[in-house]
């Protein structure tokens, strides 16, 4: 055994609490008392291990320092996958850390060393619940759950794949509760606590298995820690601060029946921690003796009041080692190293020390296979350890055990298809933005950073973005908000927060469409966008911008930003988790093909010329991210091969793939012979199904009940329509089978094959002789009086039934749908009777009936929504309270518009400009959506941004007086600064 | 955790004559959107001796804040003299930057500033009444002292727009308000108890 004091692990002397080495062994975490915070430190390794390290000046010791806890940490703990580290302190918080791989050194402002942070730790989550000092924290051996336990007496497990949800709070503790450790085999969670008490808990229902009690009746005074221990086979637990006989002991309590017949004696002060050795060892068999094979044995650790360390393996009646002296204070902590082979020691008096034993003083660790082994055989599952190969064939026993294996085979994905984007990635953003090295714009920052004034005449600072975060949890907020933020397709949301169920949602189309979205699970679909195949019509050759990245493409004034912005996006996806990886087994001539394009078609300058004037044409990919994201892996290996190009094609590789060149078109035909020219568009139709019910409203609550071939009478089958409204029920018969259905508040109609659609009233009157379709149905729609009836040839009627006139007379789609892949993602049926189609590229038409036109009333790739920015307007009251078809069909993208724009730093008057025009579009769509209450909301809106926006630049003088007068009076002192601040001396 | 950190401030132009404005270039990091603006304020501590000579010299929203590393540029004109004691005109201040967020403060970043003739002669036979424009002004600017402040970051909707509509109001009464500058964890804010050398490593 060898035994080291690595002084420069210090906290500048104040107390160590908590270390724990991370599970790849490379770095261990420290946690303790800071300055005036609590601090958390992540070391380097590799100096305490071995002597040429520690002496290397090039090799760091500390790798990152993070003093954001307010008060002293207790507790530092790896999870098992190495990626998190949680820490609890008596700021009454759990902070868990991830880290930012990207961002480069930094310091921790105003800390007096000006050490450099090597690696960036990232806090991901803040947990609070606890309402005193968070003492202890552990993960389950699976990474599901966090479980803290505090000075609150209560034990809290929080859900690690969704914090900060609370899973549970387990109370029963009437003391200080001051540690906690996992069963290994995940069944169990055992807390021990001042109040003289072990308890353990069931992880199936969260409640009280057995509560220990005797072994601690005779102990008193206090520890700050009773750190207790699980061994790795999961037969004993053993509890810190016990007594026996007077004298301090650690309890073994046996898992079969919690039996406590046996104690680790010794110490002549309370033991604070125990800590188990992760590894199952047995004898070292000698050569050429051929021993029995032993029982396999573990190992455990003790540390104590007293000072000292000892260490014992349960096959000894004596501890192997023990330590005395070893510091001038109480030991607080102890871990293992994963190999089992050393152990790091700190303590109350700040210092750390390591202990390396060699396999011949500890015996054979068994590999994690047999230890996995040795939990099948004794519980019948493990969650600890899985192993790839058990993966697929372990027993699942429950939905956690699910839920694990998706997850660590979508893990598995991921590391591969990061490693395969690493390759492919070495540009490093770090200090370059927006085409400009750091150190240019800090020159220029003062001229350039945007400045304005709010409403009551304060000075605002636009800060300019130096870098976005790249934590996972922040990868769906900004890229993904601009287009998704205004999207009503749930499913297509659901899509993007949930990436893990990715490929389950991708099966299911979420809109019905032109065509059916290729659902082939392979290649094919794969290295094309949904739909794609029926591309029929030839569109444009100059690609188009997609929904990724509108914000990239659509303001034109500025190019310089689309490297920064790419880099970032394709560094960020990286921590996009659910990432397929495509083995690819693409036809080459694809890829040459998509090679062609990238060439041909995506120079960003092209691409930005062509985007304003392929406008109307630009037919989005609605491609779901799955592809999406299979496309960029796609595109990935295409770029392997091409060396040299810029790493920002490959952002735009997708989107071009949903629009192609008539010449690209026939090319892929002759190879993926899945093109076929349809001439007319035809919507999908609804199948007819056995029953269904369709909800109507739920105030007053309203469904209809649908049941096809119910009766037969006289060898004709009898459909059953049935209508609850408010506990009052109706139901009919009619004699085709009913393919869909719609209602509201005044009328309930069918649409049955043989192209029939029925109308009745609420109360069940049959309205009209059933209206013959032109041709089969696709989607039924009402909205008081109104019926919108949508067939699949894409002609779209409306009919007011209650005065029995038509509205909208077998108006064909063709005009909006036209020329691409585009679908019809939500219909709408406003109370005045106009229809809204909402289609798969973001844009919004509802048909004027008076002119016979449709009209765009909304654009999610509008760079004008993107731009605007009217914040300072809003009336106090919560504006996006207004509610109307309007805003239902533009979704509430209230921040992402503005956000986009000030990242490319559009000059003030242009964004003024776009504002303007974007509240006009506003004012003058909601007049023909006859949404009255949007209007006037959007009309105070304008008025009130010319008002604002016109005291601030010169002129428009009526103004100014108005803001004036709507200013308060300020005192003087303010007067003064802001008198300051309007004509800046320098 | 706060969900901004400051992650360098650094000070320019220094030093620089005493009329000069003070300009501080500020990095913070935000690890989630902010919904509202951060309110960034110059303190220029007049004299140690008492918070009534605190003067702000600016305050400014800086927003919109989405999460990622950020950066401006906050400048504030120098103080006003007149409102300074003559007897601590010359030597040893503080200036102080504070942030607040939904009107609570959560980080404070206290520099010493040394003001003193560069002229030698001035140096050694100061006039009796100090002559500020000859005066330099040199901020301490390898040794900030940061104070951090928990506070409230998650504040509902209904509850911003509350603040929201009190603003004005609020940003009116602060100048009186806020003034518990003084202590602000500087031990040795008096200038007789910062060593001379210590100014001149800069």
């Amino acid at each position: 055994m060898k035994l080291l004091k690595p002084t420069w692990v210090n906290h500048n002397g104040k107390p160590i609490f908590s270390v724990d080495i991370h599970p790849d062994g490379t770095k261990f975490a420290t946690g303790g008392q800071g300055q005036d915070s609590g601090k958390v430190v992540i070391w380097n390794m590799s100096p305490v291990l071995q002597e040429d390290d520690e002496k290397d000046e090039n090799i760091p010791k500390m790798l990152c320092q993070m003093d954001n806890h307010l008060a002293c940490v207790n507790c530092v703990r790896w999870s098992n996958s190495g990626m998190y580290l949680a820490s609890g302190g008596d700021d009454k918080l759990i902070m868990v850390w991830k880290r930012a791989t990207y961002i480069g050194p930094s310091t921790v402002f105003g800390s007096s060393g000006k050490l450099a942070n090597v690696e960036q730790w990232r806090c991901v989550s803040i947990l609070r619940s606890h309402s005193g000092d968070v003492m202890d924290v552990a993960w389950s051996p699976h990474d599901a759950w966090l479980a803290s336990c505090s000075v609150d007496n209560t034990v809290v497990i929080w859900n690690a794949v969704k914090f900060p949800e609370i899973l549970a709070t387990l109370r029963g503790h009437s003391g200080l509760v001051k540690g906690l450790t996992w069963d290994p085999v995940g069944k169990y969670i055992a807390s021990q606590a001042d109040d003289r008490s072990l308890k353990v808990w069931r992880t199936l229902d969260w409640q009280l298995e057995t509560s220990i009690t005797k072994p601690f009746d005779e102990c008193g005074g206090t520890t700050h820690v009773l750190r207790l221990s699980w061994s790795p086979d999961g037969h004993y637990l053993v509890s810190a601060h016990a007594m026996n006989n007077s004298g301090p002991t650690a309890q073994i309590i046996e898992r079969e029946g919690w039996k406590t017949n046996m104690d680790f004696v010794g110490h002549r002060k309370a033991v604070t921690v125990v800590k188990f050795n992760p590894k199952i060892f047995k004898k070292k068999q000698k050569n050429g003796s051929s021993a029995k094979p032993s029982c396999p044995y573990c190992c455990c650790a003790v540390g104590s009041k007293d000072r000292s360390l000892s260490v014992w393996l349960t096959c000894l009646k004596r501890p192997l080692v023990v330590i005395h002296e070893l510091f001038d204070k109480s030991i607080m902590d102890i871990s293992w190293t994963l190999n089992g082979l050393g152990i790091l020691v700190c303590s109350m008096d700040g210092s750390v020390a390591f202990l390396d034993f060699s396999q011949d003083e500890l015996g054979d660790p068994l590999s994690e296979e047999e230890k996995s082994h040795i939990h099948q055989s004794t519980y019948g599952k493990s969650l600890a350890i899985m192993t790839e190969a058990q993966l697929s064939t372990a027993v699942i026993e429950n939905p956690e055990m699910l839920k694990y294996q998706r997850r660590q085979q979508q893990q598995q994905l991921d590391q591969k298809s990061a490693v395969a984007r690493e390759t492919g990635s070495a540009a490093s953003v770090a200090g370059v933005v927006n085409g400009e090295s750091l150190e240019d714009i800090r020159k220029n920052l003062l001229k350039k950073q945007v400045e304005t004034r709010t409403a009551d005449g304060r000075r605002r600072i636009t800060p300019l973005c130096i870098a976005q975060l790249d934590t996972g949890d922040f990868s769906t907020a900004f890229f993904n908000s601009i287009p998704l933020s205004g999207s009503l397709a749930g499913s297509m949301l659901s899509s993007h927060s949930s990436p893990q169920l990715l490929p389950l949602d991708a099966s299911t189309p979420n809109s019905f469409g032109t065509s059916k979205p290729s659902t082939e699970p392979a290649a094919v679909a794969g290295t094309r966008p949904a739909g794609n195949s029926v591309n029929k019509d030839s569109v444009n050759a100059t690609s188009a911008p997609a929904a990724s990245s509108p914000s990239v493409l659509t303001t034109p004034s500025k190019i310089e930003p689309m490297k920064a912005f790419d880099s970032r996006f394709t560094e960020r996806s990286k921590a996009t988790p659910g990432a397929p990886v495509l083995t690819s087994v693409t036809p080459t001539a694809v890829e040459r093909l998509k090679e062609q394009n990238l060439v041909k078609e995506l120079r960003p300058r092209d691409l930005l010329e062509s985007s304003s004037d392929s406008d109307e044409k630009v037919p989005v990919a609605k491609s779901s991210s799955l592809s999406k994201r299979k496309l960029e892996l796609e595109v990935e290996t295409v770029e392997k091969k091409k060396k040299g190009r810029p790493r920002k094609d490959s952002r735009l590789m997708p989107m071009s793939l949903s629009v192609q060149s008539p010449a690209a078109l026939t090319a892929e035909k002759d190879t993926v012979c899945l093109s076929v020219p349809a001439p007319t568009l035809k919507l999908p139709m609804p199948g007819p199904q056995k029953a269904f019910t369709l909800q109507v409203s739920s105030d007053p609550s309203m469904y209809i009940e649908v049941e096809n071939e119910v009766t037969a009478v006289g060898g004709v089958k009898l459909s059953r329509l049935k209508c609850n409204r408010e506990g009052k029920e109706w139901e009919t018969v009619l004699t085709s089978r009913i393919l869909t259905a719609a209602g509201s508040c005044d009328v309930v109609c069918v649409a049955c094959e043989k192209r029939m659609l029925s109308v009745f009233s609420t109360c069940g009157r049959r309205l009209l002789p059933p209206i013959l379709l032109s041709s089969p149905i696709s989607t039924l729609h009402c909205t008081g009086s109104y019926v919108m009836a949508l067939t699949a040839a894409a002609t779209l009627s409306v009919w007011d039934v209650h005065r029995q006139v038509v509205v909208v007379k077998e108006e064909s789609l063709h005009s909006i749908l036209a020329g691409s892949d585009m679908t019809v993602s939500q219909i709408l049926l406003t109370q005045h009777g106009i229809p809204v189609m909402n289609l798969s590229d973001g844009k919004a038409y509802c048909f004027n009936p008076s002119l016979s036109t449709w009209n765009l009333v909304s654009d999610k790739q509008d760079s004008l929504a993107q731009c605007a920015d009217f914040r300072s307007s809003l009336p106090p009251q919560d504006a996006m309270l207004c509610s109307g078809p309007l805003a239902i069909v533009q979704g509430r993208a209230s921040t992402s518009g503005r956000q986009a724009a000030r990242l490319f730093s559009v000059p003030h008057v242009v964004q003024q400009e776009t504002t303007l025009a974007y509240l006009e579009n506003q004012v003058a769509a909601a007049l023909t959506l006859q949404s009255s209450h949007e209007y006037r909301h959007w009309l105070l809106l304008y008025a009130r941004y010319l008002v604002n926006e016109g005291s601030t630049e010169e002129g428009a003088a009526e103004g100014t007086a108005a803001s004036h007068r709507a200013e308060p009076p300020l005192p003087a002192s303010l007067h003064r600064m802001s008198g300051t601040a309007r004509h800046p001396k320098g | 955790m706060a969900k901004v950190s400051v992650l360098n401030v650094a000070v320019l132009e220094n030093p620089s004559p005493f009329h000069s404005p003070f300009r501080f270039e500020i990095s913070f990091e935000c690890n989630e959107a902010l919904a509202d603006d951060l309110e960034w304020k110059i303190i220029y501590v007049g004299s140690a001796e008492s918070e009534e000579f605190d003067q702000i010299l600016d305050s400014v929203l800086v927003g919109p804040i989405p999460a990622g590393r950020h950066m401006f540029v906050f400048q504030a004109d120098a103080p006003n003299p007149s409102l300074i004691p003559e007897s601590d005109a010359i030597g040893v201040t503080v200036v102080l930057i504070t942030c607040t967020y939904h009107g609570q403060e959560f980080i404070r970043v206290g520099y010493y500033v040394n003001n003193e003739y560069p002229d030698p002669e001035l140096r050694e036979n100061p006039p009796p009444k100090p002559d500020f424009s000859q005066l330099q002004r040199n901020i301490l600017a390898s040794n900030p002292r940061v104070t951090r402040f928990h506070i409230n970051w998650d504040n509902n909707t209904d509850r911003l727009e509350a603040i929201e509509n009190q603003d004005p109001a609020l940003s009116c009464s602060l100048p009186i308000s806020c003034t518990p500058v003084k202590g602000l964890g500087l031990p040795g804010c008096i200038p007789g108890l910062l060593p001379e050398n210590s100014m001149d490593c800069i």
